[in-house]
Formats: C-alpha cells, structure tokens, sequence
C-alpha cells in the first residue's frame, strides 16, 4: 500500500497541499506536518479540550478528526489568519488581562472554544459559559477567571460593533 | 500511555453516496472494514487496537445522510449522519420529542457534539448509549440500506448482544424515524454519571409516559436502559405493570422491581452491579414520576 495521500487543507485562510497517511489525525497534521504547535495535545480521548480547532466555524476535538476527511473545510486554529484576527486577539488580551492564564497549556483550547461560542451567541450568561466550556479542562484551576475573562471579550466585542 | 499512540494504519475511502456507500460494502466483509461515523468513539477504540480496521470508510462526506425531516404523517425522520449539535438546533425536537433534545444535551460538550452523530452512537452498539434508549421510548423505527435494498426494523430489535447488532455486515444504518407524539404523552431520560458533565453513564433511564384522555389512567409506558444489561434494552415487562392503571407510588414500586429483574448490570470500576441496581430501582421511579406529571399537566391544553 503506498500510504501517502495528497490532501489540501485550508487552514486559517491558507491552502496547504500536503501528502499525509490517512491514519494521522488532524492534530497530528497541524503539529508535526504543518509546524503549527499552538493547537496542543493532551488526553487523546476528547476530554480535555486543549486540541480544539473550528472546523466550519464549529468547534471540535482535533485529536478525534482524520485530517483526511478536513479536507474542503475551512480549518482555523489558535494561529489565526496571517493578516491578524481582531476577534481572536481580543479574546487573548482578555485572557491576559483577566488573569486566565496560569501554565497555559489549557489556554489555546479555551480561546477557540470562546471564539466559536461568541459566533453563536455574543452576550453568553455565566451559565452559558460554563455550559460552552465543559470539555475543557484547566489542570490549573483558574476557572473563574477564564468565565471573568470571557466576559470581558464578550462586553469588549459588542462595544467595538457598536462603534 | 494508549491516549499518545496514533492509530493503526488503514486505507481511507471517503463515498459521497449512500449508493457508493451500499456497494463498497456489498461484499461484506467485518473486521476487514469499517464504516466511520462521527468517530467519537471509533477512533478511542482503534487507539486502544480494540478495533484494527484494514480499510475506514468515512461517510462525514455523505450528506444525503444528515438530515432532520417532519414527515406529512406527523412524525420525525432524522439521517444517521446527523450530528448531536444539529439534533439539538432542530426546532422539531425541542418542541415535540423534548426527551430527545434532554438526552442530546447530556452528551459531551460542544466539541463532541459537533462530531458525533446519532447514527454512529447507535450502530456502535454499547451499552453506555444514551441516544438509543431515549429513541426506544419513542418506539423509534431504523432503516438499514444494502445494495440489495432496504428494510425497517424497531430499534428495540436491533442489539442482540454486547456489541453487536443485527445488522448484516452489507448493510448500514441510514436512517431513524419516530411516530407522532400522542396526545397526553411525556418523557425524559435521566443519565447518571459522576461528574454531570464529560462523563461516561453510569446508568441512564428513559421513561415515557402516555395517558389516556382523562389525563390519569397510564395508556402506555415505555422504559429503556442504558448500562442495564449488556445491551441497551426495552424493559417490557416493567412497563405492563403500570398499563391500565392510574399512576401510584405503590404500583410505582413494582414497576421499578420488576425492572429491577429484568436488568443484568455489569460489575466495573465505575460501580458494581448492586449499585446500578439501585441506581435503576430510584432512577425508573424518578423518571416515570417525572414523565407522568409533565403528561398530565398538558390536560386542557390540546
């Protein structure tokens, strides 16, 4: 069997044509084929939430997709576009500002995961958030100021479209 | 260290038809290859070498498979490869098969649910799956396709035993489909796991309750288990005890002995099989009474 297969994924706008084994997952093919190690890998299993990516504008674990079957979708990841994502960088200034950052490993999973979550619903209640954020684990505890943190890019997002 | 190995090699073919599906498969054969749905599990389990397939067939590229539909008869048609995420933004469950919605809800988070599809937490045939006993207490009917046709069969017949199915292994669950909600008819799963969120069930129960026009009397009762035996399974005989009759905390309790003794729970690490036991006798009298009031306050409303 000749194991390489031609794929061309669309990762945070850019097309990557890249010859890849249909067994890798789409985790392994951001981290180790395209050097993209902001998405990180941890549980395996779709626990933890640190290896969330947007496929389609919706949030899913990277470590269970084939990178294979990615294909045609527009991936985005951490990364963000080359040009700068607005979005994205309020969420991590937020992040920053709020204290939601201990170790940070947890922090790439949560900030897709609230960037998919304001697309959805750009006021979210406390409630909501905690509800958006159940498949992520932070080893550091620091939940309260991740949920204060979102908060904060929600209320900062919806003063920034009303100018 | 299974969470870091990648998994086996296979070759991929990724169908865009149910047809092309039907015929990579007519052949039929097992363990040789295998159809992958969402992969939420799948992928677990060739991680873990449990399942070693020489070829995957993806079907995320079939979209004739996901869909929600209202049928012209009142009832629901839903496509295996319809995701726990569009489940729950369908209008038409949320509003008439509410037990659907609740069990969906319960499932994973965001990031599974936006894999995950019903098809494949049926077809995977475990016991822990919550959306098949939800669907068996709406007496959900499933299509399974083959390059020789297609054929209907209630999904309460469907798993013979751990892991398996009885479908042949040239056929594919395409679809699921529920009856129109009867008038005066209520229902809800209760999942119990550990940690309330992210979490395997320990046991789950659904109970569905249909009552007659006076809006007391119990027409028809409907129990299904997940974790109670080997296979998701329809508690039949629980659910005669309580047909005919007005409901009653008395009655209530036969009901959930007799359930009791129809279940066959395993022994794990997550809870032995007394527990779940009692977990089955509490939870089938929670969910019945739960069911039952919601049915009868619908009285005067339709």
């Amino acid at each position: 069997m000749n194991d390489l297969v031609d794929v061309s994924l669309q990762v945070n706008g850019v097309r990557y044509d890249v010859a890849i084994r249909p067994w890798r997952t789409l985790l392994e093919v951001l981290r180790e084929t395209l050097g993209m190690t902001g998405t990180k890998r941890s549980c395996g299993e779709g626990q933890c939430g640190t290896c969330s990516v947007l496929i389609d504008g919706e949030v899913v674990n990277a470590c269970l997709y084939l990178a294979i079957e990615a294909q045609g979708k527009e991936i985005e990841t951490i990364e963000g576009r080359p040009e700068g994502e607005p979005v994205l960088q309020q969420i991590q200034r937020s992040f920053a500002e709020k204290g939601a950052v201990q170790c940070g490993f947890c922090t790439p999973g949560m900030v897709i995961a609230t960037k998919a979550l304001l697309g959805d619903n750009p006021q979210p209640s406390e409630d909501e958030i905690r509800e958006a954020l159940v498949g992520h684990l932070c080893r550091c505890t620091g939940y309260v100021q991740i949920v204060e943190a979102i908060q904060d890019a929600a209320s900062r997002l919806a003063r920034e479209r009303l100018r | 260290m299974t969470y870091l190995r990648r998994l086996p090699k296979f070759e991929y073919v990724g169908p865009r038809t149910l047809t092309e599906v039907c015929s990579l498969i007519s052949g039929g054969a097992p363990d040789d290859a295998m159809l992958l749905a969402g992969g939420t599990d799948a992928i677990l389990q060739m991680r873990r070498r449990e399942r070693v397939p020489r070829r995957v067939i993806g079907l995320k590229g079939v979209a004739e498979l996901d869909f929600v539909r209202e049928q012209a008869d009142g009832g629901l048609s839903i496509g295996a490869m319809t995701t726990l995420h569009s489940l729950l933004s369908a209008p038409a469950i949320r509003q008439r098969y509410a037990i659907l919605h609740e069990t969906a809800a319960q499932i994973g988070g965001p990031e599974l649910r936006n894999i995950a599809t019903i098809g494949g937490n049926i077809a995977g045939a475990l016991p822990c799956a919550d959306l098949p006993p939800a669907l068996m207490t709406l007496d959900a009917q499933i299509k399974l396709s083959s390059h020789r046709g297609e054929r209907w069969m209630p999904l309460r017949d469907f798993f013979p035993e751990f892991g398996r199915t009885v479908a042949q292994d040239d056929e594919l669950l395409s679809e699921i489909k529920l009856p129109r909600p009867a008038p005066y008819s209520a229902g809800t799963y209760l999942k119990f796991h550990d940690r309330q969120s992210m979490d395997m069930t320990v046991v789950g129960v659904g109970a569905f309750v249909v009552l007659d026009d006076d809006g007391r009397t119990v027409r028809e009762l409907r129990l299904a288990y997940a974790n109670g035996a080997p296979t998701v399974f329809r508690a039949m005989k629980a659910e005669a005890v309580l047909c005919g009759q007005l409901f009653g905390e008395k009655v209530l309790d036969a009901v959930a002995e007799a359930a009791c003794s129809e279940s066959s729970p395993r022994t794990s690490w997550r809870a032995n099989a007394g527990y779940r036991l009692s977990l089955i006798r509490a939870l089938t009298k929670r969910a019945i009474r739960r069911s039952w009031q919601s049915a009868s306050s619908q009285k005067g409303t339709k």
